[in-house]
C-alpha cells in the first residue's frame, strides 16, 4: 500500500523522545540522512507546517509533513515512539505512531493524495495495533507496506 | 333547494380535488417534478377542455385571487428572509431585480417583434410579463431539492425574486396603459413613475411592518389571532399602497422583512400559519390560472411560446445576468447558475391576465405565450436545477437534512422561546461541549419520564431535549440536532488554526482555490460563505479537501479542522464531456470577461 513511499530503511522502531519538537528534530535528522538534504531545512519545513495546526490526527497518530524544493519524489519515514508524547492532536491524546511525509515542491495534488493514503493505513485499528506490538524494523515495514487499505466501503 | 345541492356538489368536488392534488404531489415529488406544475395541470384538467369541463373566463376574479395570493407569498418571503443574508449581495440582487428585468424584457422584445409582427410596445409587454423570476418558484425549488447553495448565490437569487415582481408589475401596467391610450409616454416619465411606485412601496411597507410589530407586541390578542391579524394587515398594506399608486408588491415584501427581523410575540405560530397559508394560496392561484387557460386555443401560440421560452432561457436571461453581475464578484459558473434559475411562475401568468382584463385587443395571445413560457421554465429549469448546481460545484458538500423542531412561544416576553428536539443518533449535540451557552436546557424527556437537566446528565440518543433560546438563534441550533450522516469515518482530520490563509493551504496541498479567495483566513471564509453564524461541524469544501468548524468563539470560527477524505483525488468521478465543455466555456468566458471588465 505504502511501498512506493516507504523504503525498507525508513523505519525507526524505537524512538525515545520527550517532546513534539524533539520528535520532529529526530525525524528530520534521520530523513536528512536518507534523502541527503540538510537537516535544518527539513526541520524548518516541518515546524512551519505545525504552525498551521498540529499534524496529530488522533488515536495516537501524527503525520508531520511538508514540501521541499530539493527532493524529486515523495518520501516517507515511520517512527514508533517508546513513550507517547503530547502532540496537540485533535483528540488531545498522546501520540506514539509518527509518519513523516515529504513531498517535492511540484507535487501539487499528489501531496494530498499521499497524505490521504498514509492516514487511511494508520487509522485502521488493526494496523495500529500491529505497529504498536512489534519492535522489529522489517516487521514494521511489512505491516505498513502490505497492510490492506482500511476497508473503505465499510461505512 | 336545488341550488343548495349544487353548492354541496361544488364543495365536494373542490375539496376532493384539493386533497387529491396534495396526495398526487407526493408522487410528483418522487419524480422531482415541480409541485406547482401539478396544480396548474389540475386546473387545466378541471377546465373547459378537460374532463371537468368547467367554463371559467373570469379575468377579474383571477386578478383578485392572484393579487391576494402574491401579497401573501411575498409577505411570507419577507418574513423568512434574514436581513443578514443581504450582506454583500444587496447591490447585485437589486440590480438584477431592476435593470435585469428591463434588459430581459428588451432582449425578449427584440425576438417577439419580428416573430409575432408586434409593435415595440406590444413586444416589450410580452417581455415584461415573462421577465420576472418567480419568488414562490425560486424559494420553493431551491429549498425543496435539499440544495444548500453557497451563500451569496442563494441569497442573490432569493432577494432578486422577491424584489423583481414589483418592477415587472409596474412595467406591465404602464405598458398596458400606454397601449390603451395609444399615446407615447416619454421615457423620463416612465422612469419617474417607476421610482414613485418604488419609493411609495418601500414607505408603505415600512409603515405596515412596524404597525404589525407594534400591535402584536403591545395589544393582548386571543391566542390564534396573531397570525391572522398579521396577514390581514399585510393585505391592507398591499392594497393601501396600491390605492396610493405605490407598489403594493414591494410594500408587503418590505413589511414581511420588518416583521421577520424584529422580535415579535407569537412569531413561531405566525411562521407555521404562513407555511400553510402560503401553500394554500399558491395551490389556489395555480389551479385558477390552470382553469383560465384554454388548452385548445394554446395550440396557435405553441410555436411562438416555445420560441419565447427557449430564447428567454438561453439568451435573454443570461445576457441580463452577465451584464448585471458584471461588476460584482461572481464566478462564471455562478453566473451560469443564476441565469438558469430564472424560474418563471405564477407572477408571469398573473401579469399576462392584465392585458385581457384591461380590454387590450388580442389579450389572449399574451396570456397564452406567458402560460407556455412558465410551464416550460418550470419543467425544464425546475427539473435540472439541482443536478446543475452540483455539476457547477455550487452546492455545499452537505445538504442539511430537515430536523423536526417543536417551537413553543412563551407569552409575556419576547427574549426567549422554548424549542424541543428529538436527539438522533449521530447528532453533533451528543459531543461533549457542543451545546452553546445561549441555549439553556429546561428538561429532558427520556423513556416517558421528564427529567431535570441536572438529573438527566448528558443527552442520549432517543431523548427529547427542550431548550430556552433567543428566537433569532433557533436556526443555529437546528444543525446540532441534525443526524451526522456525513461521518462515514472515511477521512482524517488535521487540527487547523482559524487564522491560516487559504492560499497557504492551496499552495501546500495543491488545492484548487479561487485566487481571489486566497487572502481570506479560514475564519473569514466561514464568515463569508455561511448564511448563519458558524456552528461546530459546519463544512465548506476547499478543492479536494474540506474545512470543518471545530470551535466557535464570539460568532467566529476559533479552531477548525482540515479534513482529507480517503478518496481525495481518487478520480472515481471522471469529468465527462459536459463537465469538460462547461469548464472550457467557463475559461473562455473568464478571458472575455477580463477583456470587457479589465478585472485582475
Amino acid at each position: 500500500m505504502l511501498s512506493d513511499l516507504l523504503a525498507p530503511g525508513a523505519v525507526i522502531p524505537t524512538l525515545k523522545v520527550q517532546s513534539k519538537k524533539q520528535a520532529i528534530q529526530e525525524l528530520a535528522e534521520k530523513a536528512a540522512e536518507l534523502v541527503g538534504i540538510p537537516e535544518r531545512e527539513i526541520f524548518e519545513t516541518l515546524l512551519q507546517r505545525e504552525r498551521l495546526g498540529s499534524t496529530g490526527v488522533g488515536n495516537g497518530i501524527a503525520i508531520p509533513h511538508g514540501k521541499l524544493a530539493k527532493i524529486d519524489k515523495l518520501f516517507g519515514l515511520f517512527a514508533r515512539l517508546e513513550r507517547p508524547i503530547d502532540f496537540d492532536a485533535l483528540d488531545a491524546e498522546p501520540v506514539d505512531l509518527v509518519f513523516l511525509l515529504l513531498a517535492p515542491e511540484a507535487a501539487g495534488a499528489d501531496h494530498l493524495k499521499a497524505l490521504a493514503r498514509v492516514a487511511r493505513v494508520l487509522r485502521d485499528p488493526q494496523t495500529a495495533q500491529k505497529l504498536r506490538a512489534t519492535r522489529d524494523p522489517a516487521a514494521l515495514h511489512a505491516v505498513l507496506t502490505q497492510a490492506a487499505a482500511a476497508p473503505s466501503n465499510a461505512a | 333547494m336545488q341550488s343548495i345541492a349544487i353548492i354541496n356538489l361544488v364543495l365536494l368536488a373542490g375539496s376532493a380535488l384539493l386533497a387529491i392534488g396534495i396526495l398526487s404531489s407526493l408522487v410528483a415529488q418522487r419524480f422531482g417534478a415541480p409541485l406547482l406544475l401539478v396544480f396548474l395541470l389540475i386546473g387545466v384538467f378541471i377546465g373547459e377542455d378537460g374532463p371537468g369541463g368547467v367554463h371559467f373566463n373570469d379575468y377579474r376574479t383571477t386578478y383578485l385571487i392572484g393579487s391576494f395570493a402574491l401579497a401573501v407569498i411575498l409577505f411570507d418571503g419577507g418574513l423568512r428572509t434574514r436581513l443578514s443574508t443581504f450582506r454583500g449581495v444587496l447591490a447585485p440582487s437589486i440590480l438584477l431585480a431592476t435593470l435585469g428585468v428591463i434588459i430581459t424584457a428588451l432582449v425578449v422584445s427584440a425576438l417577439v417583434m419580428p416573430l409575432l409582427g408586434m409593435t415595440f410596445s406590444q413586444a416589450l409587454l410580452v417581455g415584461a410579463m415573462v421577465a420576472p423570476t418567480d419568488a414562490a418558484a425560486v424559494f420553493f425549488l431551491l429549498r425543496a431539492g435539499g440544495l444548500q447553495l453557497q451563500r451569496h448565490v442563494g441569497s442573490t437569487l432569493e432577494i432578486e425574486s422577491g424584489t423583481n415582481d414589483p418592477v415587472a408589475v409596474l412595467l406591465t401596467i404602464v405598458l398596458v396603459e400606454v397601449l390603451l391610450s395609444g399615446a407615447r409616454t416619454p421615457v423620463v416619465e416612465l422612469i419617474a413613475m417607476m421610482v414613485q411606485h418604488g419609493v411609495l412601496g418601500a414607505i408603505g411597507g415600512a409603515v405596515g411592518g412596524f404597525v404589525i410589530v407594534w400591535v402584536l407586541n403591545r395589544v393582548e390578542l386571543p391566542t390564534g389571532l396573531h397570525p391572522i391579524f398579521s396577514i390581514a394587515v399585510a393585505v391592507v398594506t398591499f392594497a393601501a399602497t396600491q390605492v396610493l399608486h405605490g407598489s403594493g408588491f414591494l410594500a408587503v415584501y418590505v413589511a414581511g422583512l420588518i416583521v421577520g427581523n424584529r422580535r415579535v410575540r407569537a412569531f413561531a405560530s405566525i411562521i407555521s400559519f404562513h407555511d400553510a397559508a402560503t401553500w394554500l394560496v399558491q395551490i389556489l392561484m395555480f389551479i385558477v390560472l390552470g382553469l383560465l387557460v384554454t388548452p385548445s386555443r394554446l395550440v396557435d401560440a405553441i410555436i411562438p411560446g416555445l420560441a419565447v421560452s427557449f430564447f428567454l432561457m438561453f439568451v435573454a436571461r443570461p445576457v441580463a445576468v452577465f451584464l448585471c453581475l458584471g461588476p460584482y464578484k461572481f464566478a462564471v459558473n455562478e453566473r451560469i447558475f443564476v441565469s438558469w434559475v430564472g424560474l418563471r411562475g405564477a407572477v408571469s401568468i398573473f401579469l399576462a391576465a392584465i392585458p385581457t382584463l384591461a380590454g387590450l385587443p388580442n389579450g389572449e395571445i399574451y396570456f397564452n405565450i406567458a402560460f407556455i413560457t412558465v410551464v416550460v421554465s418550470l419543467v425544464v429549469q425546475g427539473w435540472t436545477l439541482t443536478p446543475l448546481a452540483r455539476r457547477l460545484g455550487l452546492a455545499l458538500p452537505q445538504a442539511r437534512r430537515d430536523v423536526s423542531r417543536v417551537e413553543i412561544d412563551l407569552p409575556g416576553q419576547q427574549e426567549h422561546e422554548m424549542v424541543g428536539y428529538h436527539i438522533a443518533e449521530g447528532s453533533a449535540v451528543l459531543e461533549p461541549g457542543a451545546s452553546p451557552r445561549w441555549a439553556r436546557p429546561v428538561f429532558v424527556v427520556r423513556e416517558d419520564r421528564i427529567l431535570e437537566p441536572a438529573m438527566a446528565g448528558p443527552l442520549q440518543p432517543g431523548d427529547y431535549g427542550y431548550f430556552l433560546a433567543p428566537p433569532e438563534r433557533v436556526r443555529e441550533l437546528d444543525r446540532l440536532f441534525t443526524p451526522g450522516e456525513r461521518d462515514t469515518g472515511e477521512h482524517s482530520n488535521f487540527p487547523l488554526r482559524a487564522g491560516v490563509q487559504l492560499s497557504v493551504l492551496s499552495d501546500l496541498y495543491g488545492l484548487d482555490v479561487d485566487s481571489e479567495l486566497g487572502e481570506r483566513t479560514v475564519a473569514d471564509h466561514f464568515a463569508e460563505e455561511l448564511e448563519n453564524e458558524p456552528t461546530p461541524g459546519d463544512r465548506l469544501s476547499l478543492g479536494m479537501a474540506t474545512l470543518v468548524v471545530h470551535t466557535v468563539r464570539d460568532g467566529r470560527v476559533a479552531e477548525a479542522e482540515l479534513e482529507i477524505g480517503d478518496r481525495a483525488g481518487d478520480s472515481d468521478i471522471k469529468p465527462d464531456s459536459l463537465d469538460l465543455a462547461l469548464s472550457a466555456l467557463a475559461r473562455r468566458f473568464r478571458v472575455l470577461e477580463r477583456r470587457i471588465f479589465n478585472r485582475r
